[in-house]
């Protein structure tokens, strides 16, 4: 599905089309030169470069936010204080907004840090409330329900900006420098890190992705887009009011964005001129055209979920696109350095999950080259111990040493310490190839970087026999497929322990054996590997040494035969498979 | 003065806790928030206004018709924004209940005007003395009726077979389908039970407090404050936390001002959010929707 994909395609017409409509709005308001028309061009701009900055928020870090709109409004309201008492120069209030706004939304990550979608809404739109209460009630200073008239005339770097065309001119200018600013963000690997994020949370984290460090940074950062569109608005009006501040700025910039496409700069363009002069085409039907917003709205998200513009886009003729992959990178596995004594040592781990023991005290180490198979009937506690070591569960007692040093408690401060791992099933990212899927997890911004990371994850793709596959959509894999995605995934990390949790389920044999050689290959290069598995013919072979849960107690711990030949063993696990 | 602030705190808490009873229901069953919440407290209470001008009775006796009609919204929201969307991610649900608050809010602007309207008395208007206090018949009656709606809302879950099939629903809904429950339909029903609830707290505030299409947004927010204060998803949590709001904002605001006392509760979830994310009345920390 390429509509969604994080890195615009390049094709002419998708961004030209938006640029054609943005021309023919400003050729005709110059035509027609009526104030009234430019004002309107000038507030889509303004829209457009709000909903942008919503796009951060609710499209690239899905934070659905409600605080939009009260981030524009108090840009306004900044911008306009500053012009009244200071200066009405743009280099400064512009700024000063964009702080005002910033600071505003960063004061409320401290209560959005654990909210999930819905309550993160609804703590957004508290600070939003809070926000209009003082603009309508602080009478002094923001003049009340009135608001405050007679601004002065906006200045840049001295020279006077008359409204009309020049504010017009300057609004769209700052949605292209909103836009240019941002690109960086939009289209690296830290884009494709979002997608992961949004979709698959648990395998972002596990991928040494904060993903609550990057949902609020982007939060404040769309905040503090929506300042600067607000700065511009007082310059626009003349004045500035509670209107500013209202829920109608926050719906215009929803509509903008569910209609224009959630992640597409070129989508607010036409989504903002549209939503912007629907209103004026609709005379006499005042109440009538926000229930048409609502009805749009509605329909949107039921029959175009990416929005009507890029809808749109599927009836444009496209150019086929060539399969466009990089050279792979020649070095796969970093050397691992020396290190004494085991990697990993758990001691005692005990969990509980309400009156069920999942573990009770089991005590391991892995020493870095080794391969730990671990076995175990259903419900003996394999995935929990996986968990317990990846930090996606925490352990009531005992103690996990990696490296010799205590282990950090999230799991994305794990995984860039070097612990990975992969699921039992498998993150599937609708909009992601297999290639990005692998390249999500690497650091770093922009085009540049996301060439470098699409190498590498090309080099293990490369290394898993998936080659063929990498320009495949994720959708298009078969499960077995997904899984070594994941595990290329997980040694994108250039992890120095890997967990595998049930690495062979649904891969056919040939893809069996396949991988088996590659396990060994990753321990001959001093990596340690955790195994879960179901399948003990799979591990016998490949473990150097096999551990046997049951109910949550280590049974057996050895070699592999030796395992298997256990009598406790035998009743456990052979006996309850047979 | 003490226990006039008592009564009015009493029955704005009153109502209050139906709006925050029918945010949780639908919460617990469809692990989503219907953005649309609080414009059906509007809806019921334009009902009632309209009901009162063709029937000019106390409201009391328009309370089943209200209940009736709103349930029947509740499920065409349950049918045209939730089930089309449940397997998408909440983006898509929040979008789609946005919208569907945006199609009430100003359906209801056209239908009545901005300005506010005042439903009728739940039985009548006029004062009673309770021993030092007086207080208004309506205060005593909203009390009263949330009381018994309450009550009764109580007996449907705990009692009753679709009561508890809704629970197990919303508890454990794989559980519930492989036990042979109609997960669904117990959805649907919780959408339509919220939605009565939100219309029976129209009803109520309708007359000492009007109605305006705008009144949406505020309450929606005051229940969900009702639900993050009483420990996120639980019921009887929402009664205590929407008590709490309401003597909150009757006792600030008769020594400051209402928008002084609003602006101080949003502050003050927010901080309670950042220090005690697991509410105030806690039993145990909930999985936050």
């Amino acid at each position: 599905m390429p509509a969604s994909a994080p890195e615009p395609t390049q094709d002419p017409l998708r961004v030209g089309a938006p640029l054609a409509a943005l021309a023919l709005a400003l050729a005709f308001a110059l035509a027609w030169g009526d104030p009234y028309a430019l004002r309107l061009v000038a507030l889509s701009g303004l829209v457009a470069t709000t909903a942008l900055g919503y796009q951060l928020a609710f499209g690239h870090a899905g934070a659905i936010s409600l605080f939009q709109g009260a981030a524009f409004g108090l840009g306004a309201y900044a911008s306009a204080l500053l012009a009244r008492s200071v200066s009405s120069e743009l280099m400064l209030t512009i700024p000063a907004a964009m702080l005002a706004s910033g600071l505003a939304a960063l004061m409320m990550v401290p209560a959005l840090r654990r909210l999930g979608a819905h309550a993160f809404a609804l703590a957004t739109l508290a600070g939003a409330e809070i926000l209009r209460l003082i603009a309508v009630n602080w009478e002094s200073v923001t003049g009340g329900a009135n608001g405050l008239a007679g601004i002065p005339a906006a200045t840049l770097v001295g020279v006077a900006l008359p409204r009309g065309l020049p504010v017009a001119l300057v609004a769209w200018a700052l949605f292209a420098l909103a836009a240019l600013a941002t690109r960086a963000l939009t289209r690296g690997p830290f884009a494709l890190g979002l997608a992961l994020m949004r979709e698959a949370p648990l395998a972002a984290e596990a991928s040494g992705i904060d993903t609550a460090a990057r949902r609020l940074s982007l939060f404040v950062l769309s905040a503090a887009i929506g300042g600067a569109a607000g700065a511009l608005h007082p310059f626009t009006l003349g004045t500035v009011s509670p209107e500013a501040m209202e829920i109608g700025v926050m719906i215009t910039a929803l509509v903008v964005t569910v209609i224009g496409g959630s992640r597409r700069p070129a989508g607010a363009v036409l989504a903002a001129l549209l939503i912007v002069h629907l209103p004026e085409w609709l005379r006499g039907f005042e109440e009538l055209y926000l229930i048409l917003f609502g009805a749009l709205l509605l329909a949107t998200i039921l029959f175009a979920p990416e929005g009507l513009v890029a809808a749109l886009e599927e009836w444009l003729p496209t150019r086929a696109k060539e399969p466009d992959l990089p050279t792979p990178a020649q070095e796969m596995l970093a050397a691992q350095p020396a290190q004494r004594g085991p990697l990993l040592a758990i001691d005692g781990i005990e969990k509980r999950f309400g009156g069920v023991t999942a573990l009770a005290g089991v005590t391991l180490a892995v020493a870095a080259g080794e391969i730990l198979g671990v076995i175990g009937p259903n419900g003996s506690g394999k995935t929990t111990l996986l968990n317990i070591v990846g930090g996606q569960t925490d352990a009531d007692a005992g103690g996990l040493r990696f490296i010799g040093r205590d282990i950090a408690s999230p799991p994305h401060r794990r995984a860039a310490a070097g612990i990975a791992r992969s699921f039992q099933t498998p993150p599937v990212v609708p909009g992601l190839t297999a290639l990005d899927s692998v390249a999500a997890v690497a650091p770093g911004f922009g085009a540049r970087m996301l060439r470098t990371a699409r190498a590498r994850a090309l080099a293990l793709l490369d290394s898993l026999g998936l080659t063929e596959r990498a320009p495949e959509p994720m959708t298009a894999l078969t499960p077995g497929e997904a899984r070594l995605v994941d595990l290329a995934r997980a040694l994108m990390l250039r992890p120095r322990l890997l967990l595998l949790d049930e690495p062979a389920a649904g891969l056919t044999d040939p893809e069996r054996t396949e991988l088996a050689r590659g396990l060994r290959r990753l321990a001959d290069h001093g990596l340690a590997l955790i195994v879960v598995e179901h399948d003990v013919d799979f591990l016998i072979p490949l473990a150097d040494r096999l551990a046997c849960l049951e109910a949550g107690r280590l049974i057996a711990l050895g070699a592999p035969a030796a395992v298997r030949q256990d009598p406790k063993v035998r009743a456990a696990y052979f006996g309850a498979a047979a | 003065m003490l226990p006039q602030l008592l009564i009015s705190g009493l029955a704005l808490g009153a109502a209050y806790a139906l709006v925050a009873l029918g945010f949780v229901l639908v919460l617990n069953a469809s692990r989503a928030v219907n953005f649309a919440h609080g414009d059906l407290v509007a809806a019921g209470g334009f009902a009632t206004v309209a009901l009162a001008t063709l029937l000019p009775v106390p409201a009391i006796l328009l309370l089943p018709a209200v209940l009736i009609v709103m349930a029947a919204v509740g499920l065409a929201i349950a049918a045209l924004a939730y089930f089309p969307l449940s397997r998408r991610p909440p983006a898509a649900l929040f979008v789609s209940t946005i919208a569907v608050g945006l199609i009430i809010r100003n359906g209801l602007d056209a239908l009545f005007g901005a300005a506010p309207r005042a439903g009728p008395p739940l039985l009548g208007a006029g004062l009673v003395e309770i021993g030092p206090a007086v207080a208004s018949r309506q205060s005593i009656a909203i009390i009263v009726a949330a009381a018994l709606l309450i009550a009764l809302l109580w007996v449907l879950l705990a009692r009753t077979r679709m009561g508890k099939r809704l629970r197990a629903s919303a508890e454990d809904p794989e559980m519930a389908r492989a036990l042979g429950v109609p997960v669904a339909r117990m959805v649907a029903f919780a959408f339509a039970l919220a939605a009565a609830l939100a219309g029976a707290a129209g009803l109520l505030l309708a007359n000492q407090f009007f109605v305006t299409p705008e009144d949406g947004g505020a309450l929606m927010l005051k229940a969900y404050v009702a639900a993050a204060l009483g420990g996120w998803g639980r019921l009887a949590g929402a009664v205590a936390g929407a008590l709490a709001i309401a003597f909150f904002e009757v006792g600030v605001a008769s020594l400051l001002s209402y928008p002084v006392a609003e602006a101080l509760l949003y502050a003050s979830a927010l901080a309670i959010l950042a220090l005690r994310p697991q509410g105030l009345f806690p039993e145990h920390a909930g999985q936050r929707a």
